[in-house]
């Protein structure tokens, strides 16, 4: 069992509070990710949870028991951490066993797990090789294989990709999964790349300033983001935003275009932020003009970078489109995709159900 | 052409470092080389190839006290000061406002003259009138003052003593350096490893300043060995030769007593075996983690 419950937690360097008090609940078994901008507190939170770093308030309790208070070695957590950490002097096999030997266990009982370890992992030709003869993704493997052979409750894993290049980075990315579907361990995986958070996680916890924006499971995020933070977060390219107001029914932006249907229970003249993702948007004969400034095909898709009266907006198509620069373009949102934020808070205005 | 002209330059260019070396290193070298082979009586040469120098500092009993003084001064120092060295640069790796301050504060003694070191030490440990006596005897720590340098078996290691504080600070400093650049993150998986204070420090630290470690031994070694003025001043090898060091013994014997011979076998020993422990620390190199698999 790995369920992990964070109560209120707080965390202050002298007088300046980095964690306002975060409250979260992990299921066992759950692949969860800290996902937010650098300097969220993702990372001072994952390093609290392992024990790193000490809490100024609040309750970290692994399966109910309280251990705000352990050591790190008590609580029965391993982490991967970002730069691997592997001991240099140490081949691959005795970083492995490290903490066994330290728990004093007999010798064939921690070459099993070693052995064990490096079969899932595919490490099982380089137990003899020191870290720095393995490439960056053989490293992260045994930094892995480290974690593994402890059998712990919750693996943390602190940025574990952003050393590997974009290929490496796609491919280490399955493994982990993949690894995690396989022993089913509780994991918190810390990182900066929403992508790695779409791809991984059951559930993301989307982070900002000490503060968590959402809770939810990465489609969860994208259909229904709770803030104009999480909208632009989540998602690549990012979400389009435009200043409008509710004018008789509709989202009018200032130069009097209208993106579409206002969320029922907006009043009329509200200021609100009018959202739609670049794949959300359809060309038509009649709708939102705007400039085609750049035309940027990737094969699969093409994606346009249009200039509007009210702003800049991105525009993303599967289709084979023949316009070009300079060109003017009608753009219509699908129906039920326009997303509506609070210009005031930067909270989601939620449409009922029946709206959508 | 101009290959070979290039070649004449750059023969030219490193012409005045190998004079040099030639004339101040391997000159002497060879100088004392050959005059631990030439007999010499009354400070003249009386035939060359001859191994009488040697045979006479073996059969003399000074020889082998001042080679166990010598072992004391050496092996003792060096084990010492790289010992309660490492034990300061530990401390002072520490982060805190008076480590900080400390560490600037520990190469005073570093920065001190070697004369000027060994009279106060001189004076403070003389037999009647030194501060560190007259206090151990009126706290009632001793029955009479002791004499430190006076005593035939304490004299050495008061020496020692001395060695360590004028010489450790330099040693704590480097290796506080080497222990402060030891990644935190392999520091912190050893905590989740389940490492104790004393585990981390010596699985993690001390492996990852191995490196470190055997450059300032062998480094202390050589300094420990080359260090004259100290037990000259302090002591002048006595009483009776119960101080007596290598460095002190090669001078009294060379510009008191101008036994030219013996002080130049005395000098080969001692040149043999510093290249024997410059030796030793190349091996130790080679065989370190650093350069494992690429052999």
């Amino acid at each position: 069992m790995g369920s992990v419950a964070l109560r209120n937690i707080r965390k202050s360097y002298g007088a300046v509070e980095v964690l306002h008090g975060i409250d979260l609940d992990i299921a066992d078994g759950e692949f969860t990710v800290l996902v937010g901008p650098s300097g969220c507190g993702k990372s001072t939170l994952l390093r609290s949870i392992a024990g790193l770093e000490t809490i100024s308030n609040g309750e970290i309790a692994l399966d109910g028991a309280v251990i705000n208070k352990l050591q790190p070695k008590e609580r029965n957590i391993a982490m991967v951490f970002q730069n691997y950490a592997l001991y240099p002097h140490m081949n691959v096999a005795k970083n492995m066993a490290f903490s066994l030997r330290l728990a004093k266990q007999p010798k064939d009982e921690i070459d099993r797990k070693v052995r064990d370890a490096a079969e899932i992992l595919d490490l099982a030709p380089l137990l003899d090789r020191y870290p720095r003869q393995l490439s960056g993704g053989q490293r992260q493997r045994v930094a892995m294989g480290r974690a593994i052979v402890r059998d712990p409750e919750v693996f943390l894993f602190d940025e574990p990709l952003s050393n590997l290049d974009a290929k490496l980075r796609v491919q280490m990315r399955a493994e982990i999964k993949e690894l995690h579907q396989r022993l089913k361990t509780t994991t918190i995986y810390v990182t900066h790349d929403q992508i790695e958070a779409m791809t991984m996680a059951d559930k993301i916890v989307v982070m900002r300033g000490g503060h968590v924006e959402q809770i939810g499971s990465p489609l969860e995020l994208y259909d229904r983001p709770a803030s104009v933070f999480v909208a632009g977060f989540i998602g690549s390219p990012a979400m389009n935003f435009l200043p409008a107001a509710a004018t008789g029914g509709t989202l009018v932006t200032k130069s009097s275009v209208s993106v579409g249907k206002a969320p029922a229970g907006v009043d009329e003249g509200r200021s609100v932020i009018a959202g739609f993702r670049p794949e959300d948007l359809r060309l038509a004969d009649s709708g939102m003009p705007a400039k085609v400034v750049v035309v940027e095909p990737t094969g699969a898709e093409t994606q346009l970078m249009l200039r509007m009266a009210d702003g800049d907006i991105v525009f993303t198509t599967r289709d084979r489109i023949s316009v070009g620069p300079g060109d003017t373009v009608h753009l219509q949102i699908e129906p039920g995709k326009l997303h509506c934020f609070d210009a005031e808070t930067e909270a989601a205005i939620r449409q009922d159900a029946a709206g959508q | 052409m101009t290959m070979q002209n290039d070649r004449l330059l750059a023969y030219f260019m490193i012409l005045p470092v190998v004079a040099a070396v030639l004339a101040f290193v391997i000159g002497p070298t060879y100088n004392v080389g050959t005059l631990s082979l030439t007999k010499i009586v009354m400070g003249q040469e009386r035939g060359f190839g001859t191994f009488s120098n040697f045979t006479a500092l073996t059969s003399d009993p000074v020889f082998w006290l001042v080679m166990k003084n010598t072992a004391i001064w050496i092996l003792g120092g060096t084990l010492m000061c790289v010992l309660v060295g490492l034990g300061v640069g530990t401390f002072l790796a520490i982060d805190s406002r008076m480590t900080t301050g400390l560490r600037a504060l520990i190469l005073l003694p570093w920065v001190l003259p070697d004369v000027v070191t060994a009279m106060a030490w001189k004076w403070m440990l003389h037999g009647q009138v030194g501060i560190i006596g007259q206090t151990l005897e009126s706290t009632g720590l001793t029955e009479e003052t002791i004499s430190f340098l006076g005593d035939p078996k304490l004299v050495m290691w008061t020496l020692v003593v001395v060695l360590i504080w004028r010489k450790m600070p330099l040693v704590a400093l480097i290796l506080c350096a080497a222990i402060r650049s030891v990644p935190d993150d392999q520091i912190e998986a050893a905590r989740m490893d389940g490492a104790t204070a004393f585990e981390r420090f010596r699985f993690v630290v001390i492996p990852n300043i191995a490196f470190s470690l055997t450059a300032v031994t062998v480094i202390s070694m050589i300094w420990i060995t080359a260090e004259f003025a100290l037990p000259w001043i302090m002591t002048g090898g006595g009483p009776a030769n119960a101080s007596q060091i290598m460095a002190t013994y090669i001078y009294q014997q060379s510009f008191e007593f101008f036994n030219w011979g013996v002080a130049s076998a005395m000098s080969v020993i001692n040149l043999v075996m510093l290249a024997s422990i410059v030796g030793l620390y190349l091996y130790i190199n080679r065989r370190s983690w650093a350069s494992e698999g690429s052999k």
